[in-house]
């Protein structure tokens, strides 16, 4: 945590800040994903409540709050109290593990802006993501309902197919970094693109050094297997809401189901997150290292710790505005295509996501070996 | 009391609690859930003797693969009742148990007093993460990769069994 | 306090014994449970407990050897877990029970 009382003070308000901000995320989101869809289907969204309907959720909020708290009669009390509070704990913790900005260096302390800084970052977030299926059976199991049930089990044997791909599509990723550790990854995505090539340095000055030039197939296979992972259309016949009522929400009201969208839109901020470290520079700011922005910071402020601190600013910003775009496209996604059958969700996942994720994977080796060889 | 063997202490309480809700609770989801407690527990062990790769592994194959599937096909079975949770017969119970107190006596006694050759007590190699993953890697594919290999084949083997066993209309020995 | 050295030191002893109480306790439930989802539980039970002695083994000794076999205990643990429930399906498919008092045919 840190040696003096002032680095141990800043790492623990660093701490509950990141927890924060990902809960308080999650009404923006909410706003977001109502007037998008209604934009996107032609209609006005919620725009009674505050400017442009944003007071919408709080709105939203108390409604929940002073709902009747109900547990039904065939339930199982432990597993349905205990569910929606795990909910949110994988996407939390997971979240944490992003790096969002680069490091502060201020006077003699680092301060790495993330949760806290895992030398085997991927392998932890990918740990932590799937426990998310003991969240769907303990609901589905709790409610004493066959939908729920029958929901439950679907949308767990989905998400635990679909971590195979997950997995799988970002060992090419891993290879071609050489790290698990997320900073070093977005490290390397630095500037403009330059590689090796049987001896030569290839450099290109009109594309940043970002994942996706790389890994595009590897991007697409990740994406996709984020979208069942954190059960959005189209692979959400868990909550299907035409064929199984709710799924393993149905007999959830109040504020415990406004938990599992807390949770659910965890995972959508993990996979932006994700999806922006690997594949788009993480808070990188194209074409620029963090060196030059840097000394742009230094040029314009003096003292090296406020420089570093509006580094880490821009930073931040650049990041956001990263997870900001992945996240509209989650929800124009969820508003835009139909939802898969559960046999087309689960040959799509087994029969061809994971073979092309294997030959990504191969292919991906031969490459980085033959490459590095200088003939 | 450092902060290590804090964690040392907490995570061996939830690890042993865990562990005895196994086989002391009646109801097999709740066995189930409490068996993926423990899971979690031994991966946070795993953690603080400094192999972090092994702790992540962990928690991805048992706690999220096959505690997930136990629980499932738990629940597909939805047992009514549970007739006779523990062995019927008292004596023989008894005898169980006392046979197996007497094993963990015998082994956690040897194990206190025992010393190993080599084993620093406070043995601490502080490799850092990238270095021991890679070194587990050349190790696994240089001195191990016959097992390794071995490995595979018995995982194809038993991807194409458990699919023979488990089908619905079939089965090893049925009759089309 | 006399001996508290034993609980603030920790080193190799407690992590073996540990594994050892663990391992015990997994045994326990093979020999006391009738229900065989549970007995598969137990014996994973016990393969993680030998798992903790493996990597504790490793650290101590500094070799990297007891991690390796802790992948290859984990890998076949996850695959008996497989065909063990595929035949506890096949079972309760055809009796409609699992406990495993019924399945005494074999006996004498």
């Amino acid at each position: 945590m840190g040696e003096s009382v002032f680095e141990i003070t800043i790492n623990c308000v660093k701490l509950i800040l990141v927890f924060l901000l990902m809960v308080q995320m999650v009404p923006i989101l909410v706003w977001l994903e109502r007037r998008g869809s209604g934009f996107i289907q032609n209609r006005f969204g919620p725009n009674r409540v505050g400017p442009l309907g944003l007071m919408q959720l709080l709105a939203d909020a108390v409604k929940f709050l002073t709902k009747e708290e109900f547990v039904p009669k065939a339930a199982t009390k432990i597993l349905f109290y205990a569910a929606p509070v795990f909910a949110l704990i994988p996407g939390t913790l997971a979240f944490s593990a992003i790096p969002m900005a680069s490091p502060l260096h201020w006077g003699q302390y680092t301060f790495a802006i993330q949760g806290y800084d895992i030398g085997v970052g991927i392998v932890f977030i990918l740990a932590i993501s799937s426990l998310a299926a003991y969240t769907i059976l303990m609901a589905g199991w709790g409610s004493g309902n066959k939908y729920s049930l029958m929901g439950a089990l679907r949308a767990s044997a989905q998400t635990i197919s679909y971590e195979l791909a997950l997995g799988l599509s970002i060992v090419g990723v891993i290879m071609m970094y050489g790290s698990f550790n997320l900073s070093d990854m977005i490290h390397v995505q630095e500037g403009t693109m330059h590689f090796q090539f049987f001896g030569y340095t290839v450099a290109s000055s009109w594309l940043p050094n970002w994942g996706i030039f790389y890994q595009p197939l590897a991007a697409v296979l990740f994406f996709a297997s984020t979208f069942a992972e954190s059960n959005r259309l189209p692979f959400d016949l868990a909550e299907g809401e035409a064929e199984l009522v709710a799924g393993f929400h149905t007999e959830y009201g109040g504020f415990k189901m406004l938990l599992f969208f807390i949770g659910e839109y965890g995972h959508m901020m993990v996979a932006s997150g994700l999806m922006a470290t690997f594949f788009f520079g993480g808070y990188n700011i194209p074409w620029k290292t963090t060196e030059q922005i840097y000394q742009w910071a230094l040029n314009l402020v003096g003292s090296p710790d406020w420089a570093s601190a509006l580094t880490s600013l821009v930073h931040f910003v650049s990041f956001f505005i990263k997870l900001a775009i992945f996240l509209w496209i989650f929800i124009w996604v969820r508003w835009t295509l139909p939802r898969f059958r559960y046999d087309q969700l689960m040959d799509l996942g087994w029969k061809t996501m994971l073979p092309w994720a294997l030959a990504n994977t191969i292919i991906t080796a031969i490459v980085i070996f033959a490459v590095s060889q200088s003939w | 009391m450092t902060a290590d063997s804090f964690l040392f202490w907490m995570l061996a309480i939830v690890t042993l609690v865990g562990g005895l809700s196994v086989i002391l609770v009646s109801n097999p989801i709740y066995s189930a859930l409490c068996l993926a407690m423990s899971m979690v527990g031994v991966s946070a062990l795993f953690a603080t003797l400094g192999a972090y790769f092994i702790a992540g592994v962990q928690m991805i194959v048992y706690a999220g693969a096959v505690l997930v599937l136990f629980v499932m096909v738990l629940m597909l079975f939805d047992l009514k009742t549970e007739l006779a949770t523990f062995s019927r017969g008292k004596i023989s119970g008894l005898m169980k148990i006392a046979i197996v107190g007497l094993l963990a006596g015998f082994l956690a006694g040897a194990f206190k007093t025992m010393t190993f050759e080599g084993a620093d007590q406070a043995a601490t190699k502080a490799v850092s993460t990238g270095d021991t993953t890679k070194a587990l890697g050349t190790l696994l594919f240089t001195k191990y990769v016959f097992g390794f290999e071995a490995l595979g084949i018995l995982l194809l083997v038993i991807a194409i069994g458990v699919v023979g066993l488990a089908r619905s209309k079939g089965g090893t020995h049925a009759k089309h | 306090m006399q001996n508290i050295d034993i609980i603030t030191n920790v080193g190799l002893n407690h992590y073996l014994v540990l594994s050892a109480l663990l391992f015990v306790t997994g045994m326990a439930g093979v020999l006391l449970r009738r229900n065989v989802i549970v007995l598969l539980m137990s014996i994973e039970l016990m393969l993680n407990a030998v798992n903790i002695s493996f990597v504790a083994f490793s650290k101590y000794l500094g070799k990297l050897d007891g991690q390796i076999l802790v992948f290859f205990v984990m890998t076949i643990a996850a695959a008996e877990a497989a065909v063990g429930l595929a035949i506890a399906v096949s079972i309760f498919k055809r009796y409609k029970e699992v406990n495993i008092r019924f399945f005494e045919h074999l006996k004498g």
